[in-house]
């Protein structure tokens, strides 16, 4: 446990805006975990009376149809981060295997596949990710779809260029000439070495998710209208900015910590990952 | 106490708004500009005799005429529009109209019987589906004859109702040189009528646009030389155009609510004159009797007891709802139940608990883990509120359920389809003040919007008489005897609330007449501009 702390302690040092932001994620986590014990009522119950201004019993708040605003900003943070979570895993592992697998093969399929995230990159992310929405329909699993779609030419463009400096490497042919098949060659000795460049992807790439999936619950393409969605939040209190402002101010400031953080520890996770900047942690 | 002050404020402006239309109500018109309001979504589709959609009445309601209509003087009062005038017969089941001469359509060929008997025949076909006015007359006309070209006649099975139902605005007489060309009326340029505004242009997503019929068959009218009707998707994006002046006239559906108004009142002052009324429309919950879990009886019953209908108008429309009623007293006076009665009835009865119990009991009957069910919803006016406060109420009873949301028109050609199993709120808008219209619409077997596919005899039997009984007092007995079944009965369309609103004029716009229904006096034939 010693090294633990060492580690973050050396983490605080070098980089105290990164160690800051860790500090929001993980308070972040901790409210979306403890979201059951955390919040004071669940985040459909439609018991209260409308529009009542925050106090004592309602610090956040209630909305248009009654409902805690800080519960639903709470159960909204689970919300937000499984589904940043889970789209940004499965779009960027897609995505990078996609992108490291044709690197090593090349040839035509590489090619190929490059016009194809050519086309998907050529596509306005948040027209490609409504058109989606608007096919499959509103549910939590198709706007992790959308976004796994979303982010999945990015993974591979970024990833197949590291892949193709690797294929390279001395050791990589090394292990060619050892005998090792192409497969063992890709897992044991190109993937291993994107893992760095694939958790910076992975950081920076899910505050972009929440914000997408915000910015689509708040377009009404998102999330079904009674999940506890920030950005659903958000349009509820577009309705009425002037007579309830608590409505968007407290899902707004959550979706601006939640980025904000997310942001911080993104870069500093690149600093240290990146050979120009990074000294080691040990 | 801000409250307090904003009510204040929109009195105010409420009595300086009536004053004002006092005050001017004798100016001279004056001609030119263009009139801007706005619909609430994308009408799609175009064909006022098919289709169902307020908005597809406001996007062509200026282009057509009827053979009656609403006075836009006086919105109460029908008054002849393409017929010059009308006799009835003796015993009451033959009206001749005669046809006003030298009108022509908007593409210059001249109007005659012929485009009435072949409108008519159209929306009175069996097979073709007309959910307003063909399934208005439907019951009541048997056959109409062209006497000679500016004489036609309507025979009906018994007398009825039948001048209410001809002036509606979903009775527009349509081309039959037009419905031969292009099979039926819902293309942009289709929408050739005998109004007094030319259909103009028809931008998806965006904007309607119509145009001054200069050879309008009313010498001298319209006043101003177009009409611009932006499609405003959204509480928000409506208020926004109305506190920028977008828009000159609110008064179409989803009224406002009271925060709006209040809103609007501050922003505008008393350059806009703010009114609250009823919008003769129903809000109801659909349940598809031919689909399960709402195939069984005791399902649908649940919902009925289950549902908050005083919560719900309480909290989604501010208060501004009449709950519980199948017909609202403030529109058709004594032929709606009086609400005293009805509020004791299982399901309207407050406080909820036992009905709620009740609605436990028989979904667990059925369901010991509760069910999950599809609740469809079309994503305009505030049905997204509307459907997340139904879901909350129906997890109290075991329903569990997912909201799938529609954009406007996809929705109602959905619902048209009985792709449904519920949908969580749909308001149908009458077509008249005549209480026999919402069963027409709604409850019988045969009615336009009988999309769950309700079916009961002692129903449709009822509604027949009461709308064909000419003594007026046991007109009013039939219909609280079908309002009584129907309460008792396990509908497939559970009525929640007659909706009220607030609405805006801006005081420029004159000579404006709220209309009884939504789709009446929509046409601006006399309304003009101030400056």
């Amino acid at each position: 446990m010693r090294w633990v702390a060492r580690v973050l302690g050396r983490f605080a040092a070098r980089q105290p805006l990164g160690a800051a932001g860790a500090v929001i994620v993980l308070a972040l986590v901790a409210t979306a975990a403890l979201a059951p014990q955390l919040a004071p009522h669940g985040a459909k119950e439609a018991a209260f009376a409308p529009y009542l201004p925050p106090s004592a019993e309602f610090p956040f708040g209630t909305d248009q149809l009654g409902r805690d605003i800080l519960s639903r900003v709470i159960w909204g943070t689970r919300l937000s981060l499984y589904v940043g979570l889970v789209s940004v895993m499965f779009g960027v592992t897609f995505g990078g295997l996609w992108g490291v697998v044709t690197a090593y093969f090349g040839g035509a399929a590489d090619t190929a596949s490059q016009r194809v995230v050519d086309t998907l990159m050529a596509l306005p992310p948040i027209i490609l990710a409504l058109s989606l929405m608007a096919a499959l329909g509103q549910s939590v699993n198709n706007v992790i779809l959308a976004l796994t779609l979303l982010l999945t030419p990015t993974a591979a463009r970024t990833l197949r260029s590291l892949a193709l400096s690797i294929r390279e490497s001395p050791y990589v042919e090394a292990a060619r000439a050892a005998g090792c098949s192409h497969w063992r060659v890709i897992a044991l000795h190109v993937l291993p070495n994107t893992f760095a460049t694939y958790i910076v992807l992975v950081t920076v790439n899910i505050s972009y998710a929440i914000v997408v999936e915000a910015s689509l619950s708040f377009l009404g393409l998102g999330t079904p209208p009674d999940e506890p969605s920030w950005g659903a939040m958000l349009t509820a209190g577009s309705q009425a900015v002037e007579a309830a402002p608590w409505m968007f101010l407290f899902p707004g400031l959550a979706i601006s910590l939640t980025v904000f953080g997310l942001n911080l520890l993104g870069d500093a996770i690149r600093d240290l990952t990146d050979p120009r900047l990074r000294g080691g942690l040990g | 106490m801000r409250t307090a002050r904003y009510l204040s404020v929109l009195a105010i402006v409420l009595l300086i708004g009536f004053g004002a239309i006092g005050a001017t109500a004798q100016e001279k018109p004056r001609y030119g500009g263009i009139l801007t309001w706005f619909d609430y979504g994308d009408p799609g589709r175009l064909d006022v005799h098919a289709e169902s959609p307020l908005v597809v009445q406001q996007a062509t309601a200026g282009v057509y005429s009827g053979l009656l209509h609403y006075d836009p003087d006086e919105p109460t009062r029908i008054a002849p529009d393409l017929a010059e005038r009308w006799t009835a017969s003796p015993d009451g089941k033959t009206y001749t109209f005669h046809l006003r001469k030298g009108v022509k359509w908007h593409d210059g060929q001249p109007f005659s019987a012929a485009d009435v008997k072949a409108t008519f025949d159209r929306l009175l076909n069996p097979e073709f589906k007309s959910p307003k006015c063909g399934a208005r007359l439907k019951p009541m006309v048997a056959g109409v004859e062209v006497l000679d070209p500016l004489t036609v006649q309507f025979r009906l099975k018994a007398p009825a109702p039948f001048l209410q139902s001809m002036a509606s605005a979903w009775c527009r007489v349509a081309a039959k040189h037009v419905l031969e060309k292009y099979g039926d009326l819902q293309k942009p340029e289709a929408q050739i009528g005998t109004g007094p505004f030319r259909f103009k242009r028809y931008e998806r997503g965006n904007l309607i646009e119509w145009e001054k019929n200069k050879d309008y068959f009313i010498p001298g009218l319209p006043y101003v030389d177009g009409v611009k009707q932006f499609i405003l998707v959204g509480g928000p994006t409506q208020l926004a155009a109305a506190k920028a002046g977008r828009v000159m006239l609110w008064d179409t559906w989803p009224p406002m609510r009271k925060t709006q108004a209040e809103e609007l009142a501050r922003a505008r002052g008393d350059t806009v004159d703010i009114y609250q009324h009823p919008v003769n429309t129903i809000w109801i919950v659909y349940l598809h009797t031919q689909k399960p879990p709402f195939d069984k009886p005791e399902m649908r019953r649940a919902v009925k007891l289950g549902i908050d209908r005083q919560e719900l108008v309480a909290k989604s429309l501010e208060g501004a709802g009449v709950p519980c009623g199948i017909l609202d007293p403030k529109l058709v006076g004594d032929y709606a139940l009086p609400l005293d009665e009805v509020n004791k009835l299982p399901g309207c009865r407050q406080p909820k608990d036992q009905d709620v119990e009740e609605a436990r009991k028989l979904v667990a009957k059925h369901f010991p883990n509760g069910v999950d069910v599809e609740v469809a919803v079309r994503s305009v006016g505030n049905y997204l509120d509307r459907a997340q406060l139904l879901l909350a109420q129906l997890r109290k009873i075991g329903i569990r359920g997912t909201l799938k949301s529609y954009e406007s028109a996809a929705g109602f050609a959905v619902f048209g389809k009985g792709d449904f199993t519920m949908i969580a709120t749909q308001d149908r808008a009458m077509d008249t003040t005549d209480p026999g219209d919402v069963f027409a619409l709604v409850y019988t077997t045969q009615a336009g919007s009988n999309w769950g596919k309700f079916s009961d005899p002692k129903a449709d039997d009822l509604a027949l008489r009461a709308l064909t009984e000419t003594d007026r007092a046991k007109r009013v007995r039939l219909y609280h005897d079908l309002q009584r079944h129907l309460l008792q009965a396990d509908l497939s369309a559970i009525p929640v609330a007659w909706v009220d609103g607030y609405y805006f004029r801006d005081k420029k716009l004159m000579n404006y007449k709220h209309g009884w229904t939504a789709y009446d006096n929509n046409t601006f034939m006399k309304v003009w501009l101030k400056e």
